[in-house]
């Protein structure tokens, strides 16, 4: 187990190593401007590109920036704050993003894995009805509507929660966002449940524990829920991966400072800014790759005859 | 389901629990930003947003009065030599917020960083300043910071040298790329942490940083009981918030969660026609112009077509300029028939406003069908073809509105204009900056804002080669025209100057190298009881040393 | 039974086989269940799926909006791009830009008096936009560019994202992992840049969508089919399949590959609203459709500019694609059941 961890976690080096070349490339042939500029001279804007080592060749800028990476530098925004070190800026969207997400998470899978239960053991009455109109609402309707209208009936029309994001106050103004975050993954949870559930009802073995006289939420736990966690469990890890990275709507509109506008903006901002994209896409990347990690992991866990690790050593 | 209630019932009390009341912050102003601030430091803030939050902070030698005219700041007077081109400036006792005197070297060195660093503004020192030295320093053919024509005769004595003599130079004073930084404390911090958080940053203005940091949307600035003014001052502090969007603006002003927002396009439309806050409403001048940028090379517009002076006329002259302010854009912005904009540049000797008669160039620009048609059937002869697609660029970053007046653009253009077809591409403004100034569209609408009082600072565009002559229009006339209200014939003899400089609109507008379409307007609503905030179309959009809360 | 194709009953022989047993036995024998097949398998699903009350409903909400969106925008006297004005006495243009929904005879029938006012006796179904064009028709000729979305997405998810999760869950071992890093690569890229770095390369436009699209739409899908693979490949019956010799393609498709429908289905249905969205964010962005074009995900962001103002605007496009979504979803579970049906239900 151990060796298998290990030799993913090698592999994922390299994968981000590839991924951070591929961004590398990219972002230059993109079109747009690091410096973009109406009132520089062609010589000004030169001189900045050069400044910034821009004109040497790939390689050699490539093996600088992960030289910088090693050291801990990821370099300073061309075009989104400028002068300000990516780290120092990139650390308090982070905290908020993950804290946010975090608790959009885990109300989002909390509440969707009930909702998804109780749907499959009131199958075909109100509740599973509920849970099918829920899901599609939470799925058809952007995360910023629903944090809209949080925001207009709870911040405005009964001024309970307070109407932008405040740091100083965190638990509190993350409410609304979170709650408005966490319906997709609610939705898209609850849904799944469901009909994993419904589908494990219906099996063989299941029928033979209710004949063997199992039953109620030990039924449920023991064997329903355990072979319903698996699909579940594989779309949950992308959703969290999306919502630890943020949101750009929500962010935008409550005034959160979080990794999503950070991303869009220094994409589609003033310019291109190399520095943040290369930043982010590694976060995005690493994240991505450990939470794939962890899952292929805890499908053993769930189904000790899915071994992913033991026929890759074979 | 039980459990399901009572976890709800836990989840609300744990909540309640949690809704403290928010900390009394009273005669702080709540105001709406459009974007996040990028930079305190004067030498990288490009921004308008950025600039007033600097501004805030920060003095300069001259500032505005609230009718936009340079007063002294922290220069109580100045001297102008003979030949108008050395001026002499003497500081007033203020101090730093650190306790260090403001001295004239903390301008020297501020200056000389931004000819150093050669960044976006650096062109105020050189291209618009005239300061001697600048321009070598800034093309680099020479690092000897020395040569740089301001120096510190003694702590409170400023002089900077000239080219040639520049009428408007002392209220260029007032822009923020002429602020002082006190040296030894930049100095002493570390590579690029300065202006980065309160403790980063010095203040010598009416406010003191209080709460930032890079990429947060709020930001909060409080009184500076050490201002050299603070008599004036009566604002407890500034609380600013990045608003996202139009419709969140007018929806937090309403929850009186900001004092101060701006809204655009149908909030402004429900703002009017809401009694409760129409009379919030205040309509400001933005500066900035909206106009159509023609490519008129070879390589664009299938080989060179809006080269032609006809055409350009005729698609000038089918945009309802009244029909994009009245129904699109809404927020009081004035439809544009000069390429100077209204409402910022006045003489110095009459005090008229330099697009004042909006209708003297009717015959070239308006909203004329008939005579579009003239232009488009001599432009359909003289091209020898009579159908025409051409694509037009715009920002999709650049306001809620923009988008919309393409649309009635086109509309308009293929409606009136039978075989021109106008093929609408969105994309960011970097991208369409990138496409402009590499020649690399058809027609663009772009913008662009006053930096200083002065008309030159629209017309020195157009000249040859100008890296913001978009359409690579050259006209000789029109060059020598520039040349010598710049650095020639004219420098000395204001109102010839002025003259010279209405030719040279009417060369502009007589081939519509552009086509003006709108000088944008700010629609702020602004709290019942809060007075004396200063709007200008200029450098700083919005000053607080006066504002008052009731 | 569609379940267990594989007699498993021949394995339980108590002999000890030799080659030979196995090369004797006609493939097509181990492929298709004889008795099963003649009532032939297609047909079933059929009846099966037409006997579901909510999937015939489903079945009949996606036609009807199919049907609304090619022939919707011509019930209206306007066009997608028309914009409804008129010069007033002082010559200023007088646009019908946010008007509420509005059907003169009705009220008229409602309030006993003819409408008043600026265009109050034009028919706006749904209202008009900030341009003053009719949200009805915008609505519908929106939808065809959405449809076109939802269907490329099903498309890409079943075709490319099933078969890409279900061969690597399969194989395992070193194609899974090779097949996984790719993943990670694919999906870290971020999909503005990639989008950006294309739209060099070929025009802008519905093209350049659907290869985003087909990018990385396929992800989601390979994660949860290569998840079902992993579970379902341990059990009895695809040993025993392959232990008779059964080839790997036969296995995955004909016999796992039912197994896995549900998720699978599931997974479709939460795919498409992403992509309608996506299309969305990339026509914003300047490289999908272009305006005045519009689609349901576009006519919602235009929508959310105005949401407290103007309400009513982002209405009728969320209604759109939740009916839709709805009508998928009935479809949906109806095929799942007809795919897979339980014993109860035979």
């Amino acid at each position: 187990m151990l060796k298998y961890v290990l030799k993913r976690i090698g592999m994922a080096v390299l994968t981000l190593l590839i991924i951070t070349f591929l961004l590398f490339l990219l972002v230059r042939i993109m079109p747009g401007n690091p410096f973009p500029s109406e009132r520089m001279s062609a010589e000004q804007i030169a001189n900045k590109r050069a400044e910034m080592g821009l004109d040497d060749a790939i390689p050699v800028q490539f093996f600088r920036y992960l030289g910088g990476i090693l050291r801990g530098d990821f370099g300073k925004g061309t075009s989104l704050y400028y002068g300000a070190p990516i780290s120092t800026v990139l650390s308090t969207a982070i905290s908020n993003s993950f804290r946010i997400g975090g608790l959009a998470i885990l109300l989002g899978s909390a509440v969707g894995l009930l909702l998804g239960i109780v749907a499959a053991l009131n199958r075909g009455k109100f509740w599973d009805g509920f849970c099918t109109v829920f899901s599609i609402l939470g799925v058809c309707v952007p995360s910023y509507v629903f944090l809209i209208f949080l925001q207009y009936t709870f911040a405005f029309r009964i001024p309970y929660f307070p109407y932008f994001f405040d740091p100083n106050r965190f638990l509190f103004s993350a409410v609304i966002p979170s709650v408005s975050l966490s319906l997709f993954t609610m939705s898209t949870i609850a849904r799944f449940t469901r009909n994993e559930m419904v589908e494990v009802f219906d099996s063989d073995y299941v029928r033979l524990a209710e004949a063997k006289g199992m039953y109620g939420s030990s039924l449920v736990r023991k064997h329903v829920l355990r072979n319903a966690l698996i699909p579940i469990v594989t779309v949950l890890a992308p959703l969290v991966v999306d919502l630890l990275t943020g949101a750009l709507v929500v962010e935008k509109i409550y005034g959160i400072n979080g990794i999503g506008k950070l991303m869009v903006d220094a994409i589609t901002g003033e310019g291109i800014d190399y520095n943040y994209v290369l930043a982010l896409g590694i976060l995005y990347s690493a994240l991505y790759i450990g939470i794939m990690l962890i899952v292929d992991l805890l499908y053993g866990v769930l189904d000790p005859r899915i071994r992913v690790a033991a026929r890759e050593e074979g | 389901m039980k459990k399901l209630v009572s976890l709800t019932l836990v989840l609300m009390l744990v909540l309640s629990c949690l809704a403290l009341p928010a900390l009394a912050e009273d005669r702080y102003l709540g105001v709406m930003l459009g974007t996040n601030v990028m930079s305190l430091d004067t030498n990288l803030a490009t921004d308008g947003d950025s600039f007033e939050v600097i501004a805030d902070c920060i003095d300069g030698l001259m500032q505005m009065d609230a009718d936009g005219a340079a007063i002294p700041a922290l220069a109580e007077s100045y001297d102008l030599s003979d030949d108008a081109t050395v001026y002499t400036f003497h500081l007033r006792d203020a101090k730093w917020n650190n306790g260090t005197p403001v001295t004239a070297n903390d301008f020297v060195f501020a200056w000389r960083r931004i000819a150093q660093e050669a960044g976006e503004y650096a062109y105020m020192l050189d291209e618009i300043g005239n300061i001697k030295g600048a321009a070598e320093i800034i093309s680099k053919q020479t690092d000897d910071l020395t040569t740089l024509g301001v120096t510190a005769a003694d702590d409170k004595t400023l002089v900077v040298t000239l080219n040639v003599p520049v009428s408007f130079f002392p209220s260029l004073m007032y822009f923020p790329t002429f602020y002082p930084i006190n040296e030894e404390f930049y100095n002493s911090l570390d590579d690029g942490t300065y202006g980065t958080s309160p403790t980063t940053f010095l203040s010598n203005g009416a406010f003191v940083l209080e709460d930032y940091t890079p990429g947060t949307a709020t930001l909060a600035v409080k009184k500076n009981p050490d201002y050299w003014d603070a008599d004036r001052v009566t604002l407890d502090g500034i609380r600013y918030q990045v608003v996202g969007s139009s419709d969140n603006a007018l929806t937090a002003f309403k929850t009186g969660a900001l004092d101060v927002v701006m809204v655009s396009g149908n909030q402004v439309d429900a703002a009017r026609k809401d009694p409760a806050l129409a009379e919030n409403l205040k309509v400001t001048g933005a500066g900035y112009m909206w106009y159509l940028s023609f490519s008129q090379t070879e390589k664009n517009a299938q080989g060179g077509k809006l080269a032609n002076a006809n055409l350009r006329l005729a698609i000038s002259n089918v945009i309802d300029r009244a029909n994009l302010v009245d129904n699109y854009v809404m927020d009081g912005s004035l439809d544009t028939y000069t390429a100077v904009p209204p409402q910022f540049a006045a003489s110095a000797t009459t005090g008229e406003d330099f697009s004042a008669d909006q209708a003297k160039f009717a015959d070239y620009v308006g909203f004329n069908p008939d005579k579009a048609q003239e232009y488009f059937e001599a432009a359909k002869s003289e091209l020898g073809v009579d159908s025409f697609e051409f694509t037009m660029i715009y920002g999709n970053n650049e306001g809620d509105e923009v988008a919309k007046v393409a649309q009635a653009i086109k509309e308009d253009v293929e409606a009136e204009l039978p075989g021109v077809v106008i093929n609408l591409q969105p994309m960011t403004k970097a991208e369409r900056l990138d496409k402009m100034q590499n020649d690399n569209y058809d027609i663009a609408l772009t913008r662009w804002g006053p930096d200083y009082a002065d008309p030159m600072t629209y017309l020195g565009m157009w000249i040859t080669n100008n890296s913001n002559n978009y359409g690579f229009w050259s006209n000789a006339e029109y060059d020598q025209l520039i040349a010598d209200c710049v650095t020639g014939a004219y420098i000395n003899d204001y109102d010839a100057r002025w003259e010279a400089m209405y030719k040279a609109e009417e060369l502009v507008m007589k081939e519509a190298v552009i086509a003006p379409l709108y000088t944008k307007a700010n629609a702020n609503l602004i709290t019942a009881g809060v007075e004396g905030i200063d709007f200008h179309p200029v450098a700083l959009n919005r000053v607080y040393k006066t504002t008052t809360v009731k | 039974m569609a379940k267990k194709t594989a007699p498993a009953s021949q394995a339980a022989v108590p002999y000890t086989p030799v080659k030979e047993d196995f090369v004797l036995l006609p493939q097509r024998d181990i492929r298709t269940d004889t008795n099963f097949a003649s009532q032939s398998y297609w047909k079933g699903v059929l009846i099966h799926f037409f006997k579901n009350r909510r999937a015939v409903f489903g079945l009949i909400i996606v036609t009807a909006i199919i049907l609304l969106a090619v022939f919707g925008p011509m019930l209206s006297q306007f066009n997608y791009r028309d914009i409804v004005q008129y010069r007033n006495d002082a010559n200023r243009r007088v646009v019908a830009k946010g008007i509420a929904p509005q059907i003169p005879w009705l009220h008229q029938l409602l309030t006993g008096e003819a409408p008043e006012g600026n265009f109050a006796d034009y028919t706006f179904l749904f209202g008009t936009d900030d341009l003053g064009r009719d949200l009805w028709t915008r609505t519908w000729y929106g939808a065809r560019v959405s449809l076109l979305i939802a269907f490329v997405t099903i498309f890409i998810d079943m075709i490319i994202g099933m078969s890409y999760g279900l061969i690597s869950g399969f194989f395992g071992g070193m194609t899974d992992n090779i097949m996984q890093r790719f993943v990670e690569v694919a999906n870290s890229v971020p999909r503005l840049v990639i989008v950006s770095v294309l739209a060099i390369f070929m025009p802008k436009g519905m093209g350049l969508v659907i290869v985003a699209l087909l990018l990385t739409e396929w992800i989601g899908m390979s994660k949860i089919a290569r998840a079902e693979m992993l579970k379902i490949k341990e059990q009895e019956y695809v040993l025993a399949s392959r232990t008779l010799g059964a080839k790997s393609g036969h296995i995955i498709f004909r016999e796992i590959l039912p197994n896995t429908i549900g998720p699978i289905i599931t997974q479709v249905m939460f795919s498409i609203p992403t992509a309608i969205f996506t299309e969305a964010f990339l026509s914003f962005v300047g490289v999908g459709i272009v305006l005045p074009q519009c689609s349901v995900g576009t006519l919602i962001e235009d929508g959310f500019n105005n949401i407290t103002t103007l309400p009513y605007q982002i209405l009728p496009p969320i209604l759109v694609l939740a009916l839709l979504m709805l009508g998928f979803n009935f479809i949906g579970d109806g095929l799942r059941e007809a795919l897979a049906p339980k014993l109860e239900d035979m």
